[in-house]
């Protein structure tokens, strides 16, 4: 009974991908991959969407039903896709300049409605695609082609920032640990809700072999006794400085949107329902 | 002097009731079957401060507010001077004001002449006596008028018990007795010192519709089933509209958190086969370029509501104005195909919406509609019936197409077609995934930064263009096709160029005018036939910089016609008066001989 339908070659599309040698998507792309197949998401039966930039080249790189949109739009774009059609999994993927500085905005909103979807931002603290400027999450003090004198900016925290908007999952993997992120990826997109997952993502082109080996000497999973519904806990774990804790950080489970939005037709349903001209009585002096 | 078309204008502050005796008014004279229009005014304030309201009723057709009042009614002076510029007087005017206004008459702004017929009438206490509340002053002036001029009386009594009909009971005896105190007050003190007196004979009962409703209206007529939008004076009726009507047909109304987020979630919905659309105004518009563009470069249907407002920037948002038609068109970076059509009256708002819905599905681009506050937020009584009989029915309104099952063993979403026009899937197909995108891509929908790619979807992109000329070459004229002066406007202009000109006519003034419907692509055809016997032609338009008719000329060389053109415009604001239009055209008309 346990047949395995689809298979990693059913999700690759036929688009090689063009990243740097080296560059964290590489694994990202594979970890989301190996989820789908965990899962056993029929290809035709979801729609992967980005924004623009480096990271937001990935739905060509899957067989499904993919929509590389404009800068920042990624999550709106998504909502769309879900409302019009519940029943299609829905993933938005990009990267941190595209989601945390230009789409930043959208984020509290498909958070706060809990639009069915899994968001995975890859984050590698730098914009790649336009060649080494300073992104939200880029640290302090760094130089960049943007930040000749240092970057003066506090970097976003992106754990930190989605479980003050009580998105329904919250996680972080590191594109190098791809067991942990194939397993977390999983069980986001199973999240019925609003579900982030943070790619620790590193560009080695723009900041150097360095960056992975950083992310790994910090990286440290959960504590076994960890329990991500106590939210309190999840904001000690965002604001850790010695550790990057890897893992499901916060969850909660609330009603999603499209859930209730099938419950707010039928209520209207029962207004009445007539042939369209007959509105017109409505407007009757 | 017997009258079967009179225009009526009732001044005061917030809490008078302005607003709601006009509906009163409008929607006694449609079920009497007289040809209504209203036009509401207000200050900037959302609650109290002034308001204003015009109506226009007539037993023959009509297309504009009317130039001047025939009879104006000040509950408040203070709150009239507001509207002075917007409520101009006819010479033989009747004024009727409250009694117990202590404003100093000295102080009011109208010539001694206009004053002639000039009653004080106690609104105040003739509804405090028989309604017992003076909120019911607006219905006392209405018993007032309804006796003085020999307005629909019956209709009128009808027309306030379905006003008041969720009310408790005694709410509807209150105003009923407001009105008959109005009317006997009238019988009983007034001695007729002025000569206008309604006349007409009642006819089948008309339906009164705003132009957003019309839009929104026709939007669900067409099909829509996805709208994402965000509040914007003066296009949010069109989206209050939808919120009440559309999940009721198991559609999506959502309101999202910007213009940005909402063109996305159109396109987005778009892409997963759902009929969408926005409404917003110039500011959400600048907003939604990028959006727009997306759309067109995924070859994705989309409705885009523009009810204009003055503008630029935050402009004056409750006031029209028709500066955004180069946006329309070109505001979008890139090589953006989108079709841009404008309705020009209230039933025009719907066939706009349907007609978008019909080439947005066909021909899968963005379509503007662009519509204005002038049109968005009038009143005017239709014939119901119009709406049974329409050349683009629900039935025809097809979605997008898509592949057969042979297209489909070897899919290419932007198949190269003679109509530019490519089968479309959609998530939820078994076959036929695909990759949309904003990026340039080959006809699989990969991504191509191949210059020849680039050069051959583009062509692709803008063939739609061919066949959307082929298909439609509707335009509306008015007036002669051998006149030698000839009138070109768009959009919510057409009420006063269309009365301006029949009244020319009627005086031996030789002329025709040209409205359009789709401005772009640019049906060039109508313009030659129309250019034919023309000497001379007034471009009218309510934009500072004319982009109308410097537009027009990018494509009509009107100097090979031997034609001169004169351009007539002026800001937004207060819409042109038949006046203006009628003015000018005398002037151009003159002219020719000199």
């Amino acid at each position: 009974m346990d047949k395995v339908k689809y298979s990693l070659k059913d999700y690759k599309s036929e688009l090689k991908p063009i990243w740097c040698p080296g560059c964290g998507d590489y694994g990202v792309l594979n970890a989301l991959m190996q989820a789908l197949v965990k899962l056993q998401i029929p290809p035709h039966q979801m729609a992967i969407v980005s924004g623009i930039g480096c990271s937001s080249r990935l739905p060509g790189y899957i067989n499904t039903y993919g929509f590389n949109g404009i800068h920042g739009r990624a999550i709106p774009l998504a909502t769309g896709v879900k409302l019009s059609n519940p029943d299609i999994k829905v993933i938005a993927v990009g990267g941190d300049g595209d989601g945390f500085s230009i789409g930043a905005g959208h984020i509290p909103h498909a958070a706060r409605k809990n639009i069915d979807m899994t968001y995975i931002v890859m984050n590698n603290n730098i914009y790649g695609l336009t060649k080494g400027q300073a992104s939200p999450t880029t640290p302090i003090g760094e130089q960049t082609k943007t930040t000749f004198y240092g970057n003066m900016d506090e970097p976003i925290n992106p754990v930190r920032m989605m479980i003050a908007y009580k998105a329904s999952f919250v996680a972080r993997v590191f594109s190098g640990d791809p067991k942990n992120a194939i397993e977390v990826i999983a069980q986001a997109i199973q999240q019925r809700g609003f579900s982030f997952v943070e790619v620790l993502s590193p560009c080695p082109t723009f900041r150097g072999v360095e960056q992975f080996k950083l992310i790994r000497e910090k990286v440290r999973y959960l504590p076994e006794d960890y329990q991500p519904t106590d939210e309190v806990r999840a904001f000690d774990i965002a604001n850790d400085n010695d550790f990057i804790r890897l893992g499901v950080i916060y969850r909660q489970d609330r009603p999603i949107y499209t859930d209730i939005m099938r419950k707010m037709q039928q209520v209207s349903e029962k207004m009445g329902k007539p042939e369209i001209l007959d509105l017109l009585k409505q407007f009757e002096p | 002097m017997a009258s079967n078309n009179i225009v009526i204008g009732i001044a005061g502050s917030g809490g008078d009731g302005v607003i709601s005796a006009g509906e009163i008014l409008v929607n006694a004279a449609s079920s009497d079957g007289l040809f209504v229009f209203m036009l509401k005014s207000f200050g900037a304030q959302i609650r109290g401060g002034e308001s204003s309201v015009r109506v226009r009723m007539s037993s023959e057709p009509v297309a504009t507010q009317g130039d001047k009042l025939d009879i104006l009614v000040v509950l408040s002076w203070k709150d009239y001077l507001k509207f002075q510029s917007e409520m101009l007087l006819e010479d033989h005017v009747v004024i009727l004001s409250d009694l117990e206004d202590s404003f100093p008459e000295e102080n009011i702004p109208i010539s001694a002449d206009k004053l002639k017929n000039w009653y004080k009438i106690p609104f105040n206490q003739l509804a405090t006596n028989s309604a017992g509340t003076s909120l019911a002053k607006n219905i006392a002036m209405l018993g007032v008028i309804s006796e003085l001029f020999n307005l629909p009386k019956t209709a009128l009594k009808e027309s306030i018990k379905k006003k008041f009909s969720g009310k408790r009971e005694d709410v509807i005896e209150k105003n009923l007795s407001a009105l008959k105190a109005g009317q006997d007050y009238v019988k009983k003190e007034i001695k007729k010192k002025d000569s206008i007196l309604f006349e007409y004979t009642p006819g089948e009962p008309r339906i009164v519709m705003e132009g957003n409703e019309a839009t929104a209206f026709g939007a669900l007529y067409a099909g829509v089933e996805f709208y994402a939008g965000y509040p914007i004076t003066p296009s949010t009726e069109i989206m209050h509209w939808l919120s009440v009507y559309l999940p009721r047909y198991n559609g999506v109304v959502i309101q999202m958190e910007d213009e940005l987020a909402s063109i996305n979630a159109v396109v987005g919905a778009s892409f997963a086969g759902r009929k969408a659309m926005t409404a917003t105004s110039g500011p959400g518009m600048s907003l939604m370029a990028e959006g727009i563009g997306l759309a067109g470069m995924a070859e994705l249907p989309i409705v885009v509501i523009n009810v204009q407002r003055g503008g630029p920037s935050t402009g004056i948002p409750t006031k029209t104005e028709q500066a955004d038609l180069m946006q329309a068109i070109w505001g979008s970076h890139g090589d953006a195909p989108r079709v841009v059509i404008a309705p020009s009256d209230v039933e025009d708002c719907f066939d706009c919406t349907v007609l978008a819905f019909y080439i947005a599905e066909k021909y899968q681009l963005p379509v503007i509609v662009l519509s204005d506050a002038f049109i968005g937020h009038r009143k005017e009584s239709i014939n119901p019936n119009r709406f049974r009989d329409l050349k683009y029915g629900f039935k025809k309104i097809n979605r997008r197409i898509t592949p057969t099952e042979n297209e489909l063993e070897d899919y290419h979403r932007f198949k190269i077609t003679k109509n530019g026009i490519s089968p479309v899937t959609w998530p939820g197909m078994e076959k036929g995934m695909y990759q949309a995108a904003g990026i340039e891509h080959n006809e699989k929908g990969f991504p191509s930064s191949d210059v020849s790619v680039h050069a051959r979807m583009t062509q692709k992109r803008w063939d739609k263009f061919r066949e959307i000329k082929r298909e439609f070459s509707f335009e509306r004229f008015y007036g002669p096709d051998d006149a030698e002066l000839g009138v070109i406007a768009w959009g919510s202009t057409k009420g006063a160029v269309k009365e301006a000109v029949a009244r020319a006519n009627a005086n031996g003034i030789k002329v025709q005018a040209i409205i359009p419907q789709i401005l772009y692509p640019f049906l060039i055809q109508p313009f030659h036939d129309f250019l034919r016997h023309k000497k001379r032609v007034i471009f009218v338009e309510m934009a500072y910089a004319g982009a109308f008719r410097r537009y027009l000329r990018g494509f009509v060389r009107f100097g090979d016609f031997d034609v001169e053109t004169v351009s007539y415009r002026q800001t937004g604001g207060a819409p042109f008066t038949v006046r203006q239009i009628y003015d000018k055209i005398v002037e151009e008309y003159e002219k020719k001989d000199a």
